[in-house]
C-alpha cells in the first residue's frame, strides 16, 4: 500500500490498488452541494424569508428606538424594491400600556443601487391608517437595561430629579417637636451645659483656694497668744517677759495681716468668678436669639413668592413634558451625529466577541440610511377633541446628514375639521449638517385636551380640559432654550377622594390655598427651560401662582407671626429648663464665696482686735514708749 | 459523544486517505478560516465553496474547522486589536472609505474589528498551518500509519456508512 509522502517504492504498492487517474484542481462534484444549498436558500426565502426579515426589522427597530416595535406582516416586492409593512406599532417608551404610533400600512420604496452598498435609501415612505396614543393589549417589554434607550431614560430621570422644585407646603409648624426630642440642638442649651461644667470647676478652685489660706492655724495661734497673755501685765511679766510677750503679739498680728491679704486676694478671685459666670449667662441670652432663628428655619413656612409657587405647583408636569422632548432629542443626537469622521459602534451580538463596527462615510456618496420623503396620513381615533385626520411629512431623514447636506424637516398639519380641534401645526428641523447640532421644534395645538395632573402638596387635581398648548424648542450644541405654554380657559379643580371631606384639610393655610385655586377658572402656565442640556434651569410661572401669592402674603403674615411666637415660647421653655440649674449654681457660688470671705475676715479682725488690746496692755503708754532692748 | 466519535472518525480517515499531504494540508488551512473567523460572514461562504470545489481534503477542512473554533474564541481579543489597529490607521482610511462605499464590499463585514482582524490573522497563519499539517502527515504516515491501517479499530471506522459519503469529497 502506498503512503503519500513516504518514499516511493514500487514494491510497497499493493497489487489490488489500480493506478489512480490524475485529476485537475477543480472537483466538479462539489457543485452539487453548492447547488443544493442555493436551492435551500431559495426555498427558505420563499417560505420563511419575509417572516425572518420581519423579525430582523422588529429587533433592529426595537433596539434603535429603545421601545418595543411590532410588525404584523411584511411583504417584499423584489422587482420594485418595495417593502410593505402592515400592523406596525411603536410602544410609548414612557408608558408601556400605550402605543406612541400605530400604522395599518407602511410602504417604503427603496432605491436599488444603494442596497448593493448595504445602504437603505427610501425614495418614498407612505404611512396609512396612523393612530397615536392608542392602548396596547399587552404591556410593551422594557428596553434592555444596558441599551442606549434605557440609559437615556435613566439619565433623563436623574436630570428631571435635579430640576424638581420642593413641593408646595401649606402646613406651617410641626418641627418644634424635633427640638424637644433633642434639646442639644439649641445653642443656648449646649452653652449652658458647658458653662455648668465650668461653674463646677470654679467652685472647686474657690474651695481649694480657701483651704490653701490655712486660716485656722493662724486663728488658733492668735487665740492661744491672747489666752496666754490674758491678765498679764509688765509688772507680772517683768521687762524681759514683757518684751517677749510683745514680740509674740506683734508676730501673731503680722500673721493675721498676711492671712487677711491672702483672703482679700481670694475675695478678688471669687468676684472674678462671679463676673465670668455672669458673662456666661449673658452669652446664653444671645445664644437664645440664635435658637429663635434656628427654630424659625425648622418651620415649614409656605412658599409665597410667585415663581417658587409656580414651580412647586406645575414643575412636575412641565418636567414630564420636557423630558419626553429631550428623550427624542438625545435619540436624534445618537443616531444622527454631525460630521464625517469614521464612526465606531458595537459589533453585532454573536457567540464570538462582538468587536466594533466602524463606518467610513464618504462625501457625495449614499449614507447608510436616507428617507428622501415620507408622507403620513395620520388619524387620531376616538371621540376626543383632537380626533380627526392629519397630514405629516418628513424629508431627508438620514443617519449621515453631512452626506445629504440637507437638514431633516418635518411638518404636521390638520386636514379634516372633524372634532373640535381648531388647529394643530407642528414643524421641526434637525440640522446636523455642520459640526454643530442645531435642532428646532414648534408645536401649536388649540382645542386639544390638556393634561390632568395632581397638584403636589395639595389634596387636589387639576383637570385643564380643552385649551391651547404650545411648545417651542431650540437646541444649539449643548445648550437648550425651550418654552411650554398652556392656556386652559375652563380649568376645573377636583379634590382628591381621600380628603374630600372638609375636616381633612390640615390648616388655615391649606384651606386658603384650596379656596383661592378653586376660584381660578382661566389658567395660563409658562414653563421656561434654559441653559446647558446637562444642567438647565427651569422656571414655571402661572397666573394662579401670582393670585395665590398675593392672597397668601396677607394671610400667611399673620400665620407666620403666630407660628414664630409659638416657636419662641417653645425655645424659651426648653432653654429656661436647661439653664435654670446653671443660674442657681452661679448664684450659689457667688453667695458661697462672699459668705466664706466675710466670715474669715470677721474672725481675723476679731482676733487681731484682741491682740491689739493685749499689745496696748503690755506696752507702757500704749506703746508710745519702747521697752529696753525693743527694736 | 457522537460529535467526538465523528471527529475521531474524520481524523482517522483523513490521515489514511489517498490524498496527498499537500491537498490535506491545503484543506486544513482553508478549513482553519471557518474556525478562526466569525462563521456568519461572506468570506466563509467563499472558503466553504472553495473546500467543495477545489480538489483538496474536505474532511481535513471540517476537522480544522472544529479544531480552530476554540482557538478562534481564545484569540478574539487579539483579533479585535489587530482589526482596530488596521481600521483606525489614518493611512488606510482612504482605502477603507473607498472599499466600504463600493458595491457588495460592505457585506463582507470587514469594517468589524474582529472580522477583519481574524481574517488577517488567518491569512498570516495560512502558510504555517499548511506547512505544519503537511509535515505532520508525512511524519505520521512514515511512522505509525501502516500499523494503524492494519488495526481492527481502523477497519471498524472505515466500515461505517458515513465513510461512503466521505469518499465523495476525498481528494482524488
Amino acid at each position: 500500500m502506498s503512503i503519500a509522502g513516504s518514499a516511493p517504492s514500487n514494491a510497497a504498492l499493493p497489487a489490488a490498488v489500480p493506478a489512480r487517474r490524475r485529476r485537475g484542481v477543480i472537483r466538479w462534484r462539489g457543485l452539487i452541494p453548492i447547488v443544493v444549498v442555493l436551492l435551500a436558500i431559495v426555498v427558505v426565502w420563499l417560505t420563511m424569508g419575509e417572516a425572518l426579515l420581519r423579525n430582523t426589522i422588529e429587533e433592529g427597530a426595537t433596539k434603535f428606538l429603545g421601545t418595543q416595535v411590532d410588525i404584523g406582516s411584511l411583504h417584499v416586492k423584489l422587482r420594485d424594491a418595495t417593502v410593505e409593512l402592515r400592523g406596525v406599532s411603536i410602544a410609548d417608551p414612557f408608558d408601556p400600556m400605550r402605543n406612541l404610533v400605530e400604522a395599518d400600512r407602511v410602504t417604503a420604496e427603496l432605491e436599488g443601487r444603494p442596497l448593493l452598498e448595504k445602504k437603505i435609501i427610501v425614495r418614498t415612505l407612505t404611512l396609512a391608517g396612523v393612530n397615536t396614543g392608542t392602548k396596547r393589549r399587552t404591556p410593551a417589554a422594557p428596553a434592555p437595561r444596558d441599551g442606549f434607550a434605557a440609559s437615556t431614560l435613566r439619565s433623563l430621570n436623574e436630570w428631571g430629579a435635579r430640576l424638581r422644585k420642593p413641593i408646595a407646603s401649606f402646613t406651617p409648624i410641626d418641627t418644634i417637636r424635633a427640638v424637644v426630642l433633642d434639646p442639644t440642638k439649641l445653642a443656648s442649651v449646649r452653652r449652658a451645659l458647658e458653662a455648668g461644667v465650668r461653674a463646677d470647676s470654679l467652685r472647686d478652685a474657690l474651695t481649694a483656694g480657701y483651704r490653701a489660706l490655712a486660716l485656722q492655724p493662724v486663728l488658733d495661734s492668735a487665740r492661744a497668744v491672747t489666752t496666754r497673755l490674758s491678765g498679764a501685765s509688765p509688772r507680772t511679766l517683768g521687762i524681759d517677759g514683757t518684751r517677749k510677750a510683745v514680740a509674740d503679739v506683734r508676730r501673731t498680728i503680722a500673721r493675721i495681716d498676711s492671712a487677711k491679704k491672702r483672703l482679700e486676694s481670694l475675695a478678688r478671685d471669687a468676684r472674678t468668678t462671679t463676673v465670668v459666670l455672669g458673662a456666661e449667662l449673658q452669652a446664653l441670652d444671645s445664644a437664645r436669639r440664635e435658637d429663635y432663628a434656628f427654630a424659625r428655619s425648622l418651620m415649614k413656612v409656605p412658599a409665597i413668592e410667585g415663581p417658587d409657587l409656580g414651580g412647586a405647583l406645575f414643575g412636575d408636569v412641565s418636567i414630564d413634558r420636557f423630558q419626553k422632548i429631550m428623550y427624542w432629542a438625545q435619540m436624534a443626537q445618537k443616531y444622527v451625529p454631525p460630521g464625517l469622521l469614521p464612526r465606531e459602534q458595537p459589533g453585532p451580538r454573536r457567540l464570538r466577541m462582538a468587536g466594533s463596527t466602524i463606518a467610513f462615510p464618504k462625501a457625495r456618496e449614499y449614507p447608510d440610511f436616507l428617507l428622501r420623503r415620507g408622507d403620513v396620513d395620520l388619524g387620531i381615533g376616538g371621540k376626543t377633541a383632537a380626533s380627526g385626520k392629519y397630514v405629516a411629512s418628513v424629508t431627508n431623514v438620514t443617519t449621515m446628514p453631512a452626506l445629504v447636506r440637507e437638514p431633516t424637516r418635518f411638518t404636521l398639519t390638520r386636514r379634516s375639521t372633524a372634532g373640535v380641534v381648531a388647529s394643530i401645526d407642528a414643524a421641526g428641523v434637525l440640522d446636523h449638517v455642520g459640526g454643530r447640532i442645531r435642532d428646532s421644534l414648534g408645536v401649536i395645538a388649540s382645542g386639544v385636551t390638556l393634561p390632568s395632573f395632581p397638584l403636589p402638596g395639595l389634596p387636589m387635581r387639576a383637570a385643564l380640559g380643552e385649551g391651547t398648548s404650545r411648545i417651542d424648542l431650540l437646541r444649539v450644541g449643548d445648550r437648550v432654550a425651550a418654552r411650554w405654554t398652556i392656556r386652559a380657559p375652563a380649568v376645573t379643580w377636583r379634590r382628591t377622594d381621600s380628603v374630600a371631606t372638609a375636616g381633612s384639610v390640615k390648616n388655615a393655610m391649606e384651606a386658603l390655598a384650596l379656596r383661592v385655586i378653586e376660584g381660578v377658572n382661566d389658567l395660563e402656565i409658562v414653563a421656561d427651560l434654559t441653559g446647558e442640556i446637562a444642567k438647565p434651569s427651569l422656571v414655571v410661572r402661572s397666573n394662579l401662582d401670582r393670585i395665590l401669592a398675593d392672597r397668601m402674603r396677607t394671610v400667611a403674615g399673620e400665620e407666620i407671626a403666630k407660628a414664630e411666637a409659638k416657636a419662641r415660647a417653645q425655645v424659651d421653655r426648653i432653654v429656661d429648663e436647661k439653664t435654670a440649674p446653671l443660674r442657681a449654681k452661679a448664684d450659689s457660688l457667688r453667695a458661697q464665696g462672699e459668705q466664706l470671705v466675710a466670715d474669715a475676715r470677721a474672725r481675723l479682725d476679731e482676733e487681731k482686735k484682741k491682740l491689739d488690746e493685749r499689745l496696748k496692755a503690755l506696752l507702757p503708754t500704749g506703746g508710745l514708749i519702747k521697752l529696753p532692748g525693743e527694736e | 459523544m457522537l460529535a467526538f466519535l465523528k471527529l475521531l472518525q474524520s481524523l482517522v480517515k483523513e490521515l489514511h486517505s489517498d490524498g496527498t499531504p499537500t491537498r490535506i494540508a491545503f484543506g486544513a488551512a482553508l478549513g482553519a478560516a471557518l474556525g478562526l473567523t466569525p462563521i456568519a460572514n461572506v468570506h466563509n461562504v467563499v472558503v466553504f465553496a472553495l473546500l467543495l470545489l477545489l480538489n483538496v481534503s474536505f474532511g481535513a477542512g471540517m476537522l480544522a474547522w472544529a479544531l480552530f473554533v476554540p482557538i478562534g474564541f481564545a484569540l478574539d481579543p487579539l483579533f479585535h486589536q489587530i482589526g482596530r489597529a488596521l481600521l483606525g490607521a489614518r493611512t488606510l482610511a482612504p482605502l477603507w472609505t473607498s472599499w466600504f462605499n463600493a458595491p457588495l464590499v460592505p457585506y463582507t463585514n470587514f469594517n468589524n474589528t474582529v472580522v477583519l482582524g481574524s481574517v488577517v490573522g488567518w491569512l498570516v497563519l495560512f502558510v504555517p498551518i499548511f506547512l505544519l499539517v503537511k509535515w505532520g502527515i508525512v511524519r505520521y504516515r512514515a511512522t505509525y500509519g501502516e500499523r494503524v491501517r492494519q488495526s481492527k479499530f481502523y477497519r471498524a471506522v472505515t466500515a461505517s456508512q458515513a465513510y461512503n459519503v466521505y469518499r465523495w469529497f476525498r481528494p482524488e
